[in-house]
C-alpha cells in the first residue's frame, strides 16, 4: 500500500528556514557556536518530548481501538478461538484469558496494567503458539524484517534520488519516459511488485527461490553455504522493496531538483565562472538533503510495503507473522505486532528528524533562537 | 579623461520565451565607462536594465542569447572569444556580477570559505587552500567583515551580512568591471548604507576599476554613481553625469522619471512630482519610430515614423530624441512657468 | 472557473488519467451486457484453467460437416502440443541418469539435443524402460516420465481413429465414424465454445468476468472511503485553519499524530477487532475512510490559513455572517480545487488499502461479490503464484496499478494547473 503523499505534501506548510535578522555583524564566533548547540539541544528535547507523547498515544490507540468496536471483542475472540473443543476446555480457556487480560477490573485499571506491562516489554502470551510470549515471537522475526527493510530503503533512496536528479537535469526525452514510469511504479502496490518479481524470476526463470529465508533443507548455522542460501532467498524480496522505494523517491527528487536548478545561487555561481559540473553537485546535494524528511514521512508506507513483500515471499519477518496472527485469530500476537510496528515507525521518524537536523545547515540555522 | 575600461558598441541580445517568441530586451546599446568611474542605470521595471547587466557579462545562458555588438574590456573584445574561455578567464576576473536577489545567491549548504575556494579555483585550479584563505581573510578584514563569516553557512547570516558577503566574493578576484544589480533594494536603511559604503570602498581601494550600478531607486543613484544612464524599452535614451541628469534632464522620459523622484537637496524643491501616464511598449513587437512616442506629451506626428538615433551632445552626454537640446529645454521651461 | 476548466482539458496529464478511468468505467458498464450472468459462477470443474478458447469435444464430433485440410506442419504442431520443452528436459534428465547408472555411453548432457525431437525420441525409445529402478529419483518424477512415455508412444502415427458406440440391443460396439488426421471442423459450427481470455480461477470461475465486476466494486469502495475521508478531513481542516487558537493546536496535534502513525496498521487493528461476521464491503470502506483523512485535513488547513485574513472573509465577518455561512460561502470555493485533488488521491489510496487489507485476510467477508483485493487473496491462498497460474493475479495487479496510475496522473495534472510554480516549461 502506498500513501502517495508526495504531491499533497508539497501543499503543506514548509518548515521555516528564515534565519533571524537580528544578528549583528561584529558577533563573536564562540557566541554563535553556543547558540547553535543550545538551539539544537532545545530542538532535541522538543522532538524527544513529542516522541514520548506519540508513543503514549500509540499505546492508547492500540488499547482502546479494539475495545471501542461493537460487542465485546476480547470475549468474542476467545470464544472464536475455543470453538469446537469441549465445554470444560472452553470454560477453562475463557477463565484463563479473563484473568490474563484482567477483564474483571475496571477499564482504566486494565489500561494502566497494560501500559505497565508494555513498558516492561510484556505483550502477553500468544494464542496460537501458547504459551510462547508475544515479545519473544516478535523479536525472533524482527531481524528478518530489519535486514530486508533497512538496506532496501538505503539502496532505493540512493537509486531513486540519482534517477530523479538525472531526470531533472536531462529533462526532455529521459524525463518524459521516467516520470510516467515512476508514477506507474508508485501505483503498483507492494504485494503486486513482489508477486510480479516472483512470477518472472522465481517461477518462470527459476533464477531465485520462490519463498522462505533459507533453503528448507538447511539448518541455520554460521557456515558459508548457509550464508549463500540466505543470500539467494534475500534477492527477490530485497529488490521488490528497492523498486518500491525508487518510485517514490525519484518523483520527489525530480521536483526538488528542478526547483533547485532554478535557484538564484545556481545563476550566481555560473556568473562567477564556476564549472557546471560543480554547480550540479551543489544542486543535487541541496535537493537530496530534504529527501531525508521525505523518507521520514514515507517510512510507515515503506514498512507496510515490507510486510506485504514478506507475505508474498513467505519471508519469516513481521509481515508473515502478522499474516499468521490474522489467519489463526491470535489477538495478543496481532495487537503486540501492531503496537511494536507503530513504535518502530515512531522511533525511526524521530531518528531521521534528528539526523536531518544534524546534516542540513539550513535546519541548524533555523534552530538559532 | 581617464582610460576607457569598458566600451560597449551596439550590443543587442534577446530572450527566447517559453512560447518560442523572441524578446529583444537589449537593443543596440552603446556606452563607455572610464577607469575609476561608476555609472548608474535607471528605468522602469521591464525596460531591460537587468538583462543589460547579464548581457554585459559576455557569457550567455539560455534563454538569453547574444545577437550582435561588441563588449571591449580594457582593450579586449570578449564577444569574439570562445564561451568556455570567457567563463574561465573573464567571468569573475575581468567582469563580475552582484545578482538582484543576493539574499539567495549563496548555496545554503556550503560554507562561505568553501564557496570562495570554488570561485578562486574555477579560475586558478592550482591555488592552495591556505592561499585562498589568506586572500579571503585579508579582503574580509579590509572590508570590515568578521573573519568568522568565512566559517558560516549563508543561512546563518542576516540579510545585510549576506549581501556584503556576496559583494566581497564577487570582487575577490579584483575584476575590472563590477555590475551590481539592485544590490541594496531588499535591505533596511542601515544595511543599505553599509552596502553603498562597501561599494565605494572597493572603488577607493582599487579592488575594482569601475562599476555599473542598476536600480529603480533614483535618489540612490544620485548619491552613489558619477554618471546616470536611463533606459527605456531596451534602449538607452539618455546619459549624463548625475548632476546633469537630475537637474537638467533632456529626454522627456528622463524628465518624467526624475520628476518622479524626490531630491532632498536645496534647489530641487520646486521640481514637481510628475507621474508618467501609460505603459512601456511590448518588446515582442516594438513600435517603429520613437519607442516613447506613445506616452510622450511633446510627441509630434513624425516621432512615430522616423527611427530616432542616439545623439552625443558633448563628451559623456547624449540623448535619443527628434527634438534638439534647446527645443526640449524651452518646452520644459514653458511648462514649468505655467 | 470556465478558464480553469479549459486549462484542465488542456493538461495532457490530467486528460490521460481521465481517459484511462473513463475507459475502465465504460468497460465495467458495457462488458456485463455482452457477457451477462453471475461473475462468481463456477463454470470450470477444476482449478486454474489456462486462458484460451474452450471447444466442446462432444459437440465437435457431432458437427455435420467435416473438412479435409492438407497441412504439412500438422504433425510438427502435434508434437509441440504433446511434448512441451519441460517434458523434453525431463526426458533428457532421465536418459542422463539412466546412462550414468547403467553405464550406457552416448547419454551425456551435451549429446542429447532437446530441440531435435526426432533424435531425442529415437534415444528415448531405444533406452526407456520401467524395468530399471533409477537411484535418487523421486516417485513424482518417475511417474512424470511414465506419463510422458505413454503420451509419446504414438506421436508419429497418423492412422485413423475409429469411433465406436455401444449398442445395447446387440451388446456390441458398432463403428459410427472415422476421424482421420486430416479432418477439421469449423469452430463456428461447434455448438458449445467458450472464450476465457483470462482462464479461470481456483474455483473454476471466469477470471475476466470476475475482474470486471471486482474492479467496479473496488472503485465504489474507493469512492465511499474517499468521500468519508474527504468529509472528515475537510471538516477538521476548515475548523483548524479557520478558528485557529486552541482548536487549531489540538487538531494540529491530532493531525501530526496520525501523520506519523502508519494508517495501515491502525486499519489492520480495527478490521481485526471488528471480526469477520461484521466485515461487509460498506464497513471496510468506512473503516478505510476513517483512517485516511489526515492528508486532506492538512492540505485544507494550510489553504484556509492563508485565506483566513483575506478581505472578502473579513468583510463577511464584519457583516455578522455565521461561521458555517462564512466557511461555505467565502472559504470553500477557494479550496475546492485542493479538496478535489485530495479526494482523487484518497480514492486511489483507498483502493490500494482495500487490496492490501484483503490480501492478509482482513477484507470484506462476502461470497456474493469479488473485489480486487479478494481476487488477490484467493489467488494467493490457492498458490496461483507458485504453480504459474499468472492469469489469476497478474491482471488484477495491473488493474490496480492502472487505476492508481490514472488517478495519480489526474492529480499531478490538477496540481500543475492550480500550483503554477510547479508548472514546468
Amino acid at each position: 500500500m502506498s500513501e502517495q503523499n508526495t504531491t499533497i505534501d508539497q501543499l503543506n506548510d514548509q518548515p521555516n528556514e528564515q534565519p533571524n535578522d537580528n544578528e549583528q555583524p561584529g558577533e563573536q564566533k564562540s557566541f554563535v557556536k553556543r547558540t547553535i548547540s543550545h538551539g539544537f539541544f532545545k530542538f532535541f528535547v522538543r522532538r524527544l518530548f513529542w516522541l514520548v507523547i506519540t508513543l503514549f498515544a500509540a499505546v492508547s490507540l492500540n488499547f482502546f481501538l479494539p475495545r471501542l468496536m461493537p460487542g465485546d471483542p476480547i470475549s468474542t475472540l476467545i470464544a472464536r478461538l475455543a470453538a469446537g473443543t469441549d465445554a470444560e476446555l472452553i470454560r477453562r480457556t475463557i477463565e484463563h484469558f479473563y484473568y490474563q487480560f484482567g477483564l474483571y477490573q475496571p477499564v482504566y485499571v486494565q489500561f494502566f496494567t497494560y501500559i505497565g506491562n508494555v513498558i516492561q516489554g510484556d505483550l502477553g502470551q500468544s494464542f496460537s503458539q501458547f504459551p510462547r510470549p508475544v515479545s519473544d515471537i516478535i523479536l525472533s522475526s524482527l531481524p528478518y524484517t530489519l535486514a530486508l527493510m533497512i538496506p532496501a530503503i538505503f539502496v532505493g533512496w540512493i537509486l531513486g534520488n540519482v534517477l530523479g536528479a538525472v531526470a531533472a537535469y536531462v529533462r526532455k526525452g529521459f524525463d518524459k519516459i521516467m516520470l510516467p514510469i515512476s508514477l506507474f511504479i508508485t501505483g503498483i502496490p507492494a504485494f503486486g511488485m513482489a508477486i510480479i518479481l516472483l512470477t518472472v524470476f522465481a517461477v518462470n526463470l527459476s533464477w531465485f527461490p520462490a519463498g522462505g529465508a533459507y533453503p528448507v533443507v538447511m539448518i541455520p548455522s554460521w557456515s558459508w553455504s548457509f550464508f549463500m542460501g540466505l543470500l539467494q532467498h534475500y534477492h527477490l524480496p530485497f529488490w521488490s522493496m528497492v523498486l518500491l522505494a525508487i518510485g517514490g523517491q525519484a518523483i520527489g527528487m525530480r521536483s526538488m531538483s528542478i526547483y533547485e536548478l532554478n535557484a538564484d545561487y545556481v545563476k550566481y555561481s555560473r556568473y562567477m565562472g564556476i564549472k557546471d559540473r560543480k554547480i550540479v553537485g551543489y544542486v543535487f546535494r541541496n535537493a537530496m538533503l530534504p529527501q531525508v524528511t521525505g523518507l521520514a514521512l514515507q517510512i510507515g508506507t515503506f514498512l507496510s510495503g515490507a510486510l506485504f513483500v514478506e507475505i508474498v515471499f513467505s519471508y519469516p519477518g513481521l509481515g508473515t507473522t502478522l499474516m499468521s496472527a490474522v489467519s489463526q485469530n491470535d489477538y495478543p500476537l496481532l495487537s503486540g505486532l501492531t503496537l511494536f510496528i507503530i513504535i518502530m515507525v515512531l522511533v525511526m521518524v524521530f531518528l531521521l528528524d534528528i539526523f536531518y537536523a544534524i546534516i542540513d545547515p539550513r535546519v541548524k540555522a533555523s534552530l538559532v533562537e | 579623461m581617464g582610460k576607457i575600461i569598458l566600451d560597449v558598441k551596439g550590443l543587442t541580445t534577446k530572450y527566447v520565451t517559453r512560447f518560442n517568441e523572441d524578446v529583444y530586451a537589449v537593443n543596440n546599446v552603446s556606452f563607455q565607462l572610464e577607469e575609476g568611474r561608476s555609472v548608474g542605470i535607471a528605468g522602469e521595471s521591464g525596460c531591460g536594465k537587468s538583462t543589460l547587466a547579464l548581457s554585459l557579462m559576455g557569457y550567455y545562458f539560455a534563454p538569453l542569447h547574444y545577437m550582435s555588438g561588441d563588449i571591449i574590456i580594457d582593450g579586449n573584445n570578449i564577444t569574439q572569444r570562445d564561451p568556455n574561455d570567457v567563463r574561465k578567464n573573464v567571468l569573475g576576473t575581468e567582469i563580475s556580477y552582484i545578482p538582484q536577489a543576493a539574499m539567495n545567491a549563496l548555496n545554503p549548504t556550503r560554507k562561505i570559505i568553501r564557496f570562495i575556494e570554488d570561485v578562486v579555483r574555477a579560475h586558478e585550479p592550482k591555488a592552495s587552500k591556505k592561499d585562498i584563505y589568506d586572500l579571503a581573510r585579508q579582503r574580509f578584514e579590509v572590508l570590515n567583515l568578521p573573519e568568522s563569516t568565512l566559517h558560516k553557512h549563508s543561512v546563518e547570516l542576516s540579510g545585510g551580512m549576506k549581501q556584503r558577503t556576496v559583494i566581497a566574493i564577487s570582487t575577490i578576484l579584483s575584476p575590472k568591471v563590477l555590475i551590481a544589480d539592485e544590490p541594496s533594494s531588499a535591505l533596511d536603511v542601515t544595511s543599505q548604507k553599509a552596502v553603498i559604503k562597501m561599494l565605494n570602498d572597493l572603488m577607493d581601494l582599487g579592488f575594482i576599476k569601475s562599476m555599473i550600478f542598476i536600480t529603480h531607486e533614483l535618489p540612490l543613484l544620485y548619491n552613489v554613481t558619477d554618471d546616470i544612464m536611463v533606459m527605456y524599452a531596451a534602449q538607452v535614451v539618455e546619459k549624463g553625469t548625475a548632476n546633469q541628469m537630475v537637474f537638467d534632464p533632456l529626454h522627456p522620459y528622463s524628465k518624467g522619471l526624475m520628476g518622479a523622484m524626490l531630491v532632498p537637496e536645496e534647489g530641487a524643491r520646486d521640481i514637481k512630482l510628475i507621474a508618467i501616464p501609460g505603459t512601456p511598449p511590448n518588446l515582442k513587437s516594438p513600435p517603429t519610430g520613437c519607442r516613447f512616442a506613445e506616452r510622450c506629451k511633446y510627441a509630434m506626428p513624425q516621432c512615430k515614423v522616423y527611427t530616432v538615433e542616439y545623439n552625443d551632445v558633448e563628451n559623456n552626454r547624449g540623448f535619443r530624441c527628434l527634438m534638439s537640446e534647446n527645443e526640449l529645454r524651452e518646452a520644459y521651461a514653458k511648462e514649468g512657468s505655467q | 472557473m470556465k478558464s480553469q476548466l479549459k486549462q484542465i482539458t488542456r493538461s495532457s496529464k490530467f486528460m490521460t488519467g481521465f481517459i484511462l478511468i473513463f475507459v475502465i468505467v465504460a468497460f465495467i458498464l458495457i462488458y456485463p451486457l455482452f457477457n451477462p450472468g453471475n461473475p462468481l459462477e463456477m463454470i470450470g470443474l477444476g482449478t486454474f484453467f489456462r486462458p484460451g478458447t474452450y471447444v466442446s469435444v462432444y459437440d465437435s464430433l457431432n458437427v455435420q460437416r467435416t473438412y479435409t485440410l492438407r497441412l504439412p506442419e500438422a504433425a510438427a504442431n502435434r508434437i509441440d502440443g504433446k511434448l512441451s520443452y519441460d517434458d523434453r528436459e525431463s526426458m533428457r534428465d532421465w536418459l542422463i541418469r539412466y546412462g550414468e547408472q547403467e553405464g550406457v555411453a552416448g547419454l551425456t548432457y551435451e549429446e542429447i539435443d532437446t530441440y531435435d525431437v526426432h533424435a531425442l525420441l529415437a534415444l528415448w525409445w531405444e533406452h526407456y524402460t520401467t524395468d530399471v529402478f533409477i537411484e535418487g529419483m523421486i516417485t513424482a518424477d518417475r511417474r512424470l516420465v511414465a506419463r510422458i512415455d505413454s503420451r509419446v508412444e504414438r506421436i508419429f502415427e497418423d492412422s485413423d481413429i475409429i469411433l465406436m458406440m455401444y449398442n445395447y440391443e446387440t451388446g456390441e460396439y458398432e463403428e459410427f465414424g472415422v476421424v482421420t488426421a486430416t479432418d477439421y471442423v469449423n469452430i463456428r459450427e461447434v455448438a458449445n465454445t467458450i472464450w476465457l481470455p483470462l482462464g479461470t480461477d481456483n474455483f473454476g470461475r471466469d477470471v475476466l468476468k470476475q475482474l470486471v465486476s471486482a474492479t467496479g466494486a473496488s472503485l465504489i469502495m474507493g469512492l465511499i472511503a474517499g468521500v468519508i475521508a474527504t468529509i472528515i478531513g475537510l471538516t477538521f481542516g476548515l475548523l483548524s485553519g479557520y478558528l485557529g487558537g486552541i482548536v487549531d493546536d489540538i487538531l494540529m496535534f491530532i493531525f501530526n499524530l496520525f501523520t506519523v502513525i502508519p494508517g495501515f496498521i491502525l486499519l489492520v487493528l480495527i478490521s481485526f477487532a471488528i471480526g469477520q461476521e461484521q466485515r461487509g464491503m460498506l464497513t471496510v470502506a468506512i473503516v478505510i475512510g476513517v483512517t485516511s483523512w489526515v492528508w486532506t485535513a492538512r492540505s485544507v488547513r494550510s489553504q484556509v490559513m492563508s485565506l483566513r485574513n483575506r478581505d472578502h472573509v473579513n468583510l463577511s465577518k464584519l457583516s455578522g455572517h455565521s461561521l458555517p455561512k462564512i466557511l461555505v460561502r467565502d472559504v470553500a470555493p477557494y479550496i475546492a480545487s485542493y479538496v478535489v485533488m485530495a479526494f482523487i488521491l484518497q480514492v486511489s489510496t483507498a483502493i490500494l488499502a482495500e487490496a492490501a487489507l484483503s490480501m492478509i485476510g482482513l477484507g470484506p467477508m462476502t461470497t456474493e461479490q469479488a473485489t480486487l483485493g479478494l481476487m488477490m487473496n484467493w489467488a494467493m491462498n490457492f498458490g496461483a503464484h507458485l504453480i504459474g497460474a499468472w492469469w489469476a493475479y497478474i491482471p488484477v495487479v495491473l488493474v490496480i496499478a492502472t487505476v492508481s496510475f490514472a488517478l495519480n496522473l489526474m492529480n499531478t495534472g490538477l496540481d500543475q494547473i492550480f500550483n503554477p510554480q510547479l508548472r514546468e516549461g
